[in-house]
This record gives structure tokens, C-alpha cells and sequence, in this order.
């Protein structure tokens, strides 16, 4: 037909143009008509892809285009596989090819300006998997709305269903959970709603990025551009999440299972505390009547037991009334008896002896000795019932006797006791106060550690005691142990009690120096006022500075010692000699003694 | 891609494949490349084609013929009586439903005539599977063009309990241009292509336009009373008078004469269409009498005389129909089996003298060929494809032509695109210049009917003159909504020249 054409053209000429003639357009053409065709043979596959878009596109532009409408993918999108991006690929170029296309006797734009670049940078970007991804993420047909609150709750299913299987694309995980049903359970519901909000997306932003990193002309900017790309990104990044949380959050929010869910959990909730409270209470009645149960026992038994004591009781009370009778009867009988018998006497004086003498016998006798007694009286005569009434009494004075020397055995058996118990006792062995205020002293003066101190102490005792009593070591001890244990109380009282002795002994006679000073502190101190430590040290030191070749050493010394008179001092220095002295003549003592 | 075509006819059906890019006929399993559609049913079995078709003459009660008439249809169909009164086996109707009553075996069954129509396609499906992988199952169809949706639904349905995927279903006379791949090479020209079909039941032809690749039928007739059957037929009783007159014995009341009778005549006509004289021997036709007579073409043609005229008489009824003349018909394609008949061909060659006739492709099997181009078209692409029986097309409304002088100074008109062109399109022509002249003039108009109305002109000024001619690039762009935009450029100056014609609101 082609072929017929052209024959047909070969002897046809144009036209020759007219002065006036111009280019001009006369008439309108009618539009395109609708015909019923069957897609039978290769034009209507050609027809199919026949992509008017193509030619619209800008190859500049390319960033801008949908490179899977592009290679005819518009149906198939992200899920098209990289085998039908190829094959697409590979059917473009075949037809849109330049060299194709001009040997159909198209005219080409020669360079980049052809749309083949479009198709050349759609398998560029869709056969690399990250600029895939890329691409991918900002799908320009994929719908981003997310439906509001108020749309959610009217029709939730209707209004969320497609929305999450939209989105759910964008998950790195397979197997993304739908949406489900009204009647979906628990564990599916609570899966799906912990799989969106730990929402894994690989979406990403990049595409969108403003500078091209592979513009740039050196390292520096080409940082500087990845620094700006990561602002971005990180930006878009946060909102689309912020996009997901919403969509999730809204769909919880607006989701009448898990409403529902609520619902019976509180119910249940509910219910499990009223159970408890039930079986509290309940618990807690078991316990009362158990309580009241054992309560009421227990004052059954002893009531019981008060009962039986009373019982008890009342029956003894008897018994002992019962004796108590028969032994007034008995001593009755036996007055009686002695009575007729004219207490076995005619003198008034043995009479009124014998009254008493049987008044005892009543008193003291058992019940069966008096009973035996009477009988006896009843079948004896008088001169036996005499004789035994007469044993009797004998028998009653003998042990009225025996208890009263009994008692005072006792008596003095306690008398005893008490007197071996204060055997230590300071007025046994004679310790006076004034030997207390020695003990004190001595055993301050040998503190713990003198060698043989006890000893030392007791010697020390025997030459500065005034009792004259001489003392043990063991003694001082005993006594300087029951002083420890003596409380605070009693050894303030005691020193109290030493201070009075001392100062009514000082008042009396002031310079006793030998006398057995109460205290170091007070010892010495002749006008009142005491040597401090200080002045004390300052004395020794004097002492030693100065030796006794010294002229004037008393006078230096004195002054040496401030508020110290030149006698004071040498007062002192006595006191302290004959200190040493006595402290020295004691130990020797010692020593000889352990010698011995 | 490999993909599989069948043409299940009302006699034969035939299997092609597709593979490796192109398209071949797959013989059976006894060797014949179109199998009779004819299922028999025996005690335990079922079979289906030649020896089915062999043995119906002792079991014609359980052998359905022609299964493709009854299908889809209803009771109360007219044609459905028509097909019942002459099926040799017994039909019965509930209610709507129509079903065979098969008395082989120990119980009468009856079976539908898509369980039939299951049977025959299963056998086309193992035979082109036998050359193919056996996962392949994509298929295309044909059907007739004047099936009704039932019919096509009945058929897709019976296709697919067969085991295939239907891919799509298409018209036969589609099929046939298919396997000449008319318009497919170069899709821009516009002609128009008759489609004679003479099958072993029926008579159908279809005028097509082609235009840039597409399809589309103008009109169709069918004629369900001529078919190659008549022509055996008529050679069967010409057959049996000739017996009478040797034998004096008439056995055109014993059926089974009459069968192995017309099964002679089957053979010595398709011997006919190759040798001038054939053979038809009978082993005891009548009463142990053999058969044996020898027939010349010569005397088949007088003898179809009659038969001939009704298959060349539907041609002109649709040419008047469509209003075109012989000369308006740029290709002839034969197909049916019947097609092969030499004294036909030669009424159809005289009918249109100057035209190209197409029957170089076995005419039975290039309905198949078509189906399986058709499917490896399809089967290459991923998703289903739409299965809609047509679309819509946005086309272009008028021819829009290009006045020109011719040498004898007088004016004609070219066309430059041609009315009913699917768009978006874009044609490029080369019109030529005298060479002396500087400036030339393009006049463009559009037909709506006979008379050319004027749409514009464009002017190209300031041409260098010189030997030989202009040549003046012609690029015609017309988008979906039917606005043209047309550009010449001067090859030589380079001089361009554009003007947009806008559609009329």
C-alpha cells in the first residue's frame, strides 16, 4: 500500500505558491471519533505503549519525571520486579532508540535533548537498588494522607484498612499484620498495634535532596553538601515518622476493639477485686468464729475448773468443818472427862495447873491422839486416865519445849549467817574512814603497774595508819575491790564524807603535814590555795635549774615560780621530800620483805 | 515465549504453537494436522477425532458431530433446531439446557456439549503440549465472528475446564489477516481485505478494513447452508446414482451405505483438488457389492456448478453491503478447507482480477496460526491483558489530503492520512516540488464525504530552484482528541514551515 502511494506520489507535483498566497489555516478539523476495534495483532500492543508522556518530557527535568511511567511500569510501581524493569527497559529502547527512530525518517534532537535520556535515566535510577529506594520512598502517586479522628471513629475499618496496607510498603520487616477485623482477638489486635508503633521504615529522603553531591568540585564541598543533604533528610525523616505515629496513635485512639479490650479488662478487673474482697471478708469470719470458738472453750473449761475447785473446795470446807466438830467434841469430851474427873485433883491450885495443862492438851493434841485420849479416859479410871493425861501433857510440854529451843537455834543460826556475811565488812576489820581515805591515797600513789603493788600499798598503809591495825595485802584488795564495786553514789558520798573529815581535821589542826591527806590535789596546800600542776611544773623546773650550790636559791626559785613566796616554795619542796621519802622507805620495805 | 492458537471449527479443529518466534502447525498423535472434531463414545471409552470420525459409521447414535453448533446455545434458539433435527445423535432438552443422550454403555447418559467441546480441546491441548513443555497452557481461540456472547462465554469456559489459559478469544477472519501478518509490518497504510471462509459446515466472509495495524470489520456474512459437506454431499449422490445405474440398487435409503459413501466421496474430493481425475472405491456398499468408480474434476465442477455459484454469490452482497467495489479490495485471504478447491480460487481470482489472493498457507490451518501468532504476542507480555472482546479507539474522522497537480496539470487529491486511523498518529510523506520553482504551496483538506473541504495551506517561499525536485518533508501529527499539527520542511534549504488546524468546539 506504502509502495502503491508513493508510485502514486512520484508523478504528483506540488502546488506553486501565489503572490498573495500565505500560510494560513481555514478551517477547524472535526475531533477524533470512537471506533470499536478488537485488539487483535501488534499495533494494539504498539498502541498500548504508545507513551504521549514521552514526549512531553523535559530530558533536563529528568528528576522530576515518574521513571516507572517512563518504562510503562505505571501499573506495576515498587513491586515491579528488576526482570520487568529490564525487560521494559530493553522493549523502550528497542522503540524509542534515535537511531530507531530516524531510520523511521523521525527527526532527532541531536544531544542530551532527546527524550531517549529520560528513559536512559528511568533504568539508571530503577536498576540501582538504593537509587531504587530512593525513588521508591517518594513515590509521587502514593497517598500520605492519614485519615482524621472523626472519619476513624464513624467507620473505622473502612477508613484505616487501606490506609495501614498502603503503608505498609514502607516496612523492612515482611509479613506487616493487617488491620483485621471487628472480631479479631486480643493477641492479634495487641500484635498488630506493637508491630506499627516499632514501625521499622525503610523509607528514606534522599532523592529529594537539593545540591548533588556528585556536582561537586572538590572534597570540602562535596562535604558541605552532604552536611546540608543529612539537614534535610534527618528533617523529612522526622516528619514522616511523626506521619506513622499519628496514623498509628489515631487508629488506637478511634479502634473499637481495642475500646472493647478496655472494657473488659475492667470488668474483669472488677470483678477479680470483688473476689478478693469476698474471700477477705469470708477469711476474715472463719477467723472470728474460730476465734470466738477457741474464746469460748477456754471459759468453758474454766469454768469448769472453777466448778470443780469450787466443788473442791466446798468439800474440804466440810470435811474441815466435819473435823473441826469432831475435835471440839473431842476436847469437849475430854474437858468433860477431866471435869468429872476433878482434873484428877482436889487442890484448887493443881486444879487450875490441870485446867491449863488440859486447856494446852486440847489445843495442841491431833484430832486422833485426842480422840485415843478419850477413849482411853472414857474406859480407864481415874488414876490411869491421871497418869496418861499427865503423859500427855509431859508429852505436849516436852515439845512445846523442843520447838522453842528450835527457834532459838534458828534464831541464832541467823544471827550467825548474818554475822558471816559481814565478815568483810569495814567495822569487822576495823576500817575507818580515815584508813579509806589511806587506801585511796596509797593506791593512787602505786598506780597499776608498781611492782608488787598490793603489797607496796599495804606496807604503805601499816606505816601511815593511825589505827594501828596491821593489813595484808589481800585485805587492801578486798577492800579496794569492794570500793570498785561500790556505785558512784557511795564513793561520791565517801569522798564527800573524806572532805568533811578533812576539813574539820585542818580547822582543828591546820599543819598536819604526816597526817593521811585526803587528796595530791588538796595535800599540802596550807593557805587554801592549792598548787596548781602548772606552778608545780614550774617548780620542779626551778629545782633543777638552780641546784643547792646556788646562792640564793630559794629567792630565785621563788621567783621563778610566779605567785609563790620564797616560803611557800620551800614548804613545798618539804611536803614533796618527804613524799618521795615515804614513797621510797615503803618500797624498801618491800624489797626487804621479799628478800626475806 | 511459547503459546499455543487454536481454531476448534465445526468439523476440524487444529492446534498451533508458538515458539521461538514463529508460528507452527502441530500434527496429532496420527499424524494428521487437523483433527476432526468429532467425539464417539463407546461402552468404557471416549475418543476423539479420526477415529471417531471413522468409526461413526457402525456407532453414529454416540458420536456427536459438530458439537460447536449446539454450543452456548439454548432451546429455544431457532438455530438450535435447525442443528437438533439433523444431528444424527439424539438430543434432548431441560428446560434450557441441551445435552446429548448417549446410550453406550450399561446406562443412557446424557452429557452437554460443553463436556464435549472439553473433550476436543483436551486433545488439542495434549497435542500441542506434545511439541511443548506441558506447563504451557497460555491459548488464544478463535471463534466466529458472528458468536454471540454465550457462545464465546460456553467456549472459553469448556477451553479452560481443558486445562488452557485463555489469554483472549478472536474472530477468525482476525486470525487469518494475523497469519499473513497484514498491517503488522508497516502499520501506517490503510486497505481493505476480504476474508473468504469456506469451512466443512458453513460459508462466512468478512470485509476488513486495515488501518495503521488495526482491524476492524466492516461487515460479515455467514451462510450456514453451503459447506464443504455440500460438496461431498453432492458427490455422494452422484456417487449413489451411478452405483443405481451399475448395480440397479438405490442405497440412498440405507444409511450406512450412504456414510461409507459420502467418507469415499470426502476423499476422492480432496484428491480432486490436486489431480484432475480421483478414485472412489467402497468396500461393500450395497448387499456386499464393491464400490469403485473414478471421477473427473471436470465433472465434480459441473456437478457443485450450482454449489459454486451459492459460495462466490455472498462476495457481492457484501461488498454492496459495505459499500465497496472489487476494485476497493486490496487482498483476498482463503481459509477453510474448502478454499482448497481450484475451481473456487479461480471464481474468486476472476472476481477480483487485480488483487493479491492469499492461499499459500494450507487454508485449514491458518486460522491456528493466526491464534498462536496472536498468543505469543500476548504471552510475552506480563499481567493478564485485557480480555475485552473490542476497545475503543480514539481514531481520526476524515482523510485529510493534500491537493497536487499530476502531469497532465490537472488536480488531485492525495491522501495523507487516511480516515480512521487510531491516534495518537504521525504519517510522514516526501511531496515533491518542481524544481524551478521558489515557492511552493501545500493545500490541505479534509473528506467528510465526496466533496473536499478546505482546511489550510501553507506556503514555502524563497526555494532555491534548481535540476531536480523539491523534496518537501511532510510530518502529519494528529493527537487523541483529533487536532493536527502539520510541519514541512524543504530537505534541501531547510525552509520549515508549521501550522496547528484546531479541533472545531
Amino acid at each position: 500500500m506504502i509502495s502503491l502511494m508513493r508510485a502514486a506520489f512520484q508523478d504528483v507535483m506540488l502546488l506553486e505558491a501565489q503572490e498573495e498566497d500565505e500560510t494560513v489555516v481555514y478551517n477547524h478539523v472535526p475531533g477524533s471519533v470512537q471506533i470499536e476495534v478488537e485488539p487483535v495483532g501488534r499495533w494494539f500492543e504498539a498502541f498500548l505503549e504508545e507513551h504521549p508522556l514521552l514526549r512531553t518530557l523535559d530530558p533536563k527535568d529528568w528528576k522530576n519525571q515518574d521513571h516507572y511511567a517512563v518504562l510503562g511500569l505505571v501499573n506495576m510501581r515498587y513491586k515491579a520486579t528488576q526482570r520487568q524493569i529490564k525487560s521494559a527497559h530493553k522493549a523502550m529502547v528497542l522503540k524509542h532508540h534515535p537511531d530507531k527512530r530516524k531510520a523511521a525518517g523521525e527527526q532527532i534532537v541531536e544531544g542530551d535533548n532527546d527524550y531517549f535520556s529520560c528513559i536512559t535515566k528511568a533504568i539508571e535510577t530503577l536498576s540501582d537498588p538504593v537509587k531504587r529506594r530512593s525513588f521508591d520512598s517518594i513515590d509521587p502517586t502514593f497517598e500520605n494522607a492519614v485519615p482524621q479522628k472523626g472519619e476513624g471513629v464513624k467507620n473505622f475499618f473502612q477508613a484505616f484498612a487501606p490506609v495501614f496496607e498502603r503503608n505498609a510498603r514502607w516496612s523492612s520487616r515482611k509479613h506487616v499484620p493487617s488491620l483485621g477485623t471487628a472480631e479479631a482477638s486480643f493477641e492479634d489486635v495487641d500484635h498488630f498495634y506493637s508491630f506499627w508503633y516499632n514501625f521499622d521504615s525503610w523509607r528514606e529522603f534522599s532523592y529529594l535532596d537539593e545540591e548533588e553531591k556528585e556536582k561537586a568540585e572538590c572534597r570540602d564541598e562535596r562535604r558541605w553538601i552532604e552536611k546540608q543533604n543529612r539537614g534535610s533528610r534527618a528533617q523529612r525523616k522526622k516528619e514522616e515518622m511523626v506521619r506513622m505515629r499519628n496514623l498509628v496513635d489515631t487508629a488506637y485512639s478511634c479502634d473499637p476493639r481495642i475500646k472493647r479490650f478496655k472494657e473488659e479488662e475492667r470488668s474483669r478487673k472488677e470483678s477479680e477485686r470483688k473476689a478478693k474482697a469476698d474471700a477477705k471478708k469470708k477469711e476474715q469470719e472463719d477467723k472470728d468464729r474460730a476465734k470466738q470458738a477457741e474464746l469460748d472453750a477456754v471459759r468453758l473449761l474454766k469454768e469448769k475448773e472453777d466448778e470443780e475447785a469450787k466443788l473442791a473446795a466446798q468439800l474440804a470446807k466440810k470435811e474441815k468443818e466435819v473435823q473441826k466438830k469432831a475435835i471440839k467434841k473431842e476436847r469437849g469430851k475430854l474437858r468433860t472427862s477431866c471435869k468429872s474427873w476433878n482434873y484428877f485433883s482436889d487442890n484448887e491450885a493443881d486444879n487450875v495447873k490441870m485446867m491449863q495443862e488440859v486447856e494446852k492438851l486440847c489445843d495442841r493434841l491431833e484430832l486422833i491422839s485426842l480422840q485415843t485420849l478419850n477413849e482411853f479416859l472414857s474406859s480407864s479410871s481415874q488414876q490411869e486416865a491421871k497418869g496418861a493425861v499427865e503423859k500427855q501433857v509431859e508429852e505436849v510440854n516436852a515439845q512445846l519445849q523442843r520447838e522453842r529451843e528450835a527457834e532459838v537455834q534458828a534464831q541464832q543460826a541467823v544471827r550467825g549467817a548474818e554475822q558471816a556475811s559481814r565478815g568483810g565488812g569495814a567495822t569487822a576489820k576495823g576500817w575507818n574512814e580515815d584508813d579509806l581515805q589511806l587506801l585511796i591515797k596509797a593506791v593512787n600513789l602505786f598506780p597499776a603497774g608498781t611492782n608488787a603493788r598490793w603489797e607496796v600499798i599495804a606496807n604503805y598503809m601499816n606505816l601511815h595508819s593511825t589505827s594501828g591495825l596491821k593489813r595484808t595485802a589481800k585485805d587492801v584488795i578486798n577492800k579496794a575491790k569492794n570500793f570498785q564495786r561500790l556505785d558512784p553514789l557511795q564513793k561520791d558520798e565517801v569522798n564527800k564524807k573524806a572532805f568533811e573529815k578533812f576539813r574539820k581535821d585542818h580547822t582543828s589542826v591546820p599543819d598536819t603535814v604526816d597526817n593521811a591527806a585526803p587528796s595530791e590535789r588538796f595535800e599540802g596546800s596550807g593557805d587554801a590555795v592549792a598548787w596548781t600542776s602548772e606552778q608545780q611544773k614550774l617548780l620542779e623546773q626551778a629545782l633543777k635549774t638552780f641546784p643547792v650550790s646556788t646562792a640564793e636559791r630559794w629567792d630565785k626559785i621563788s621567783a621563778a615560780v610566779p605567785g609563790r613566796t620564797k616560803k611557800d616554795c620551800m614548804k613545798r619542796y618539804k611536803e614533796l621530800v618527804e613524799m618521795v621519802k615515804a614513797k621510797k622507805a615503803a618500797q624498801d620495805q618491800l624489797g626487804t620483805k621479799t628478800k626475806k | 515465549m511459547a503459546a499455543i492458537g487454536v481454531h476448534f471449527g465445526y468439523t476440524c479443529a487444529c492446534v498451533a504453537i508458538f515458539k521461538d518466534g514463529r508460528a507452527d502447525v502441530i500434527a496429532n498423535d496420527a499424524g494428521d494436522r487437523v483433527t476432526p472434531s468429532v467425539v464417539a463414545y463407546r461402552d468404557t471409552e471416549q475418543f476423539v477425532g479420526i477415529a471417531a470420525k471413522q468409526g461413526r459409521v457402525r456407532n453414529a447414535t454416540n458420536t456427536v458431530v459438530k458439537v460447536k453448533q449446539l454450543l452456548g446455545r439454548t432451546a429455544g434458539d431457532p438455530e438450535t433446531k435447525a442443528h437438533i433435527a439433523e444431528s444424527k445423535c439424539p438430543v434432548v432438552c431441560k428446560g434450557e439446557k441441551l445435552y446429548y443422550d448417549i446410550s453406550a454403555g450399561e446406562h443412557n447418559k446424557l452429557v452437554t456439549p460443553d463436556a464435549v467441546a472439553k473433550l476436543v480441546l483436551e486433545k488439542m491441548r495434549e497435542t500441542a503440549q506434545s511439541a511443548l513443555a506441558s506447563d504451557v497452557t497460555d491459548a488464544v481461540i478463535t471463534v466466529p465472528f458472528e458468536f454471540t456472547q454465550a457462545q464465546k462465554t460456553a467456549l472459553r469456559e469448556a477451553a479452560e475446564a481443558a486445562g488452557f489459559n485463555v489469554l483472549r478469544l478472536i474472530h477468525e477472519p482476525s486470525a487469518a489477516l494475523l497469519a499473513y501478518n497484514i498491517g503488522q509490518e508497516f502499520p501506517s497504510g490503510k486497505s481493505h481485505v476480504l476474508v473468504y471462509k469456506l469451512g466443512g459446515t458453513s460459508l462466512s466472509v468478512t470485509a476488513l478494513q486495515v488501518n495503521g495495524g488495526m482491524f476492524r470489520v466492516l461487515d460479515t456474512l455467514t451462510d450456514h447452508s453451503v459447506g464443504g459437506d455440500s460438496f461431498t454431499d453432492a458427490l455422494a449422490q452422484h456417487l449413489a446414482a451411478e452405483f443405481k445405474r451399475s448395480y440397479k440398487q438405490d442405497v440412498s435409503c440405507n444409511t450406512r451405505a450412504m456414510m461409507k459413501l459420502m467418507n469415499g466421496a470426502d476423499l476422492a474430493k480432496h484428491s480432486l483438488s490436486s489431480l484432475n481425475s480421483a478414485n472412489c472405491f467402497v468396500d461393500s456398499l450395497h448387499d456386499g457389492i464393491d464400490f469403485d468408480c473414478n471421477i473427473s474434476r471436470a465433472r465434480f465442477e459441473v456437478l457443485c456448478s450450482s454449489l459454486f455459484n451459492k459460495s462466490i454469490q455472498p462476495i457481492k452482497a457484501l461488498l454492496e453491503t459495505v459499500g465497496l467495489s472489487s476494485g476497493d479490495i486490496n487482498k483476498v485471504v482463503l481459509c477453510g478447507g474448502s478454499a482448497r478447491i481450484p475451481r473456487l480460487q479461480q471464481l474468486i481470482r476472476e472476481m477480483f482480477p487485480d488483487v493479491e489472493q492469499l492461499c499459500s498457507t494450507p487454508p485449514d490451518e491458518v486460522i491456528a496460526l493466526g491464534a498462536a501468532l496472536q498468543a505469543g504476542l500476548l504471552a510475552g507480555k506480563e499481567g493478564p491483558s485485557p480480555d475485552d472482546e473490542s476497545v475503543g479507539v480514539d481514531a481520526c474522522a476524515t482523510d485529510i489530503l493534500v491537493k497536487e497537480l499530476d502531469e497532465s496539470g490537472a488536480e488531485v487529491f492525495n491522501v495523507l492520512l487516511p480516515a480512521g486511523t487510531p491516534l495518537p498518529a504521525r504519517r510522514q510523506h516526501t511531496l515533491l516540488g518542481r524544481g524551478q520553482l521558489s515557492s511552493l504551496c501545500l493545500e490541505l483538506y479534509q473528506r467528510v464525504t465526496q466533496q473536499p473541504q478546505k482546511l489550510a495551506r501553507i506556503v514555502l517561499r524563497d526555494l532555491e530552484p534548481k535540476e531536480d525536485n523539491h523534496d518537501i518533508n511532510t510530518v502529519l501529527t494528529m493527537k487523541r482528541d483529533g487536532s493536527l499539527h502539520v510541519s514541512c520542511v524543504d530537505e534541501s534549504s531547510g525552509r520549515s514551515e508549521a501550522i496547528t488546524i484546531a479541533v472545531a468546539s
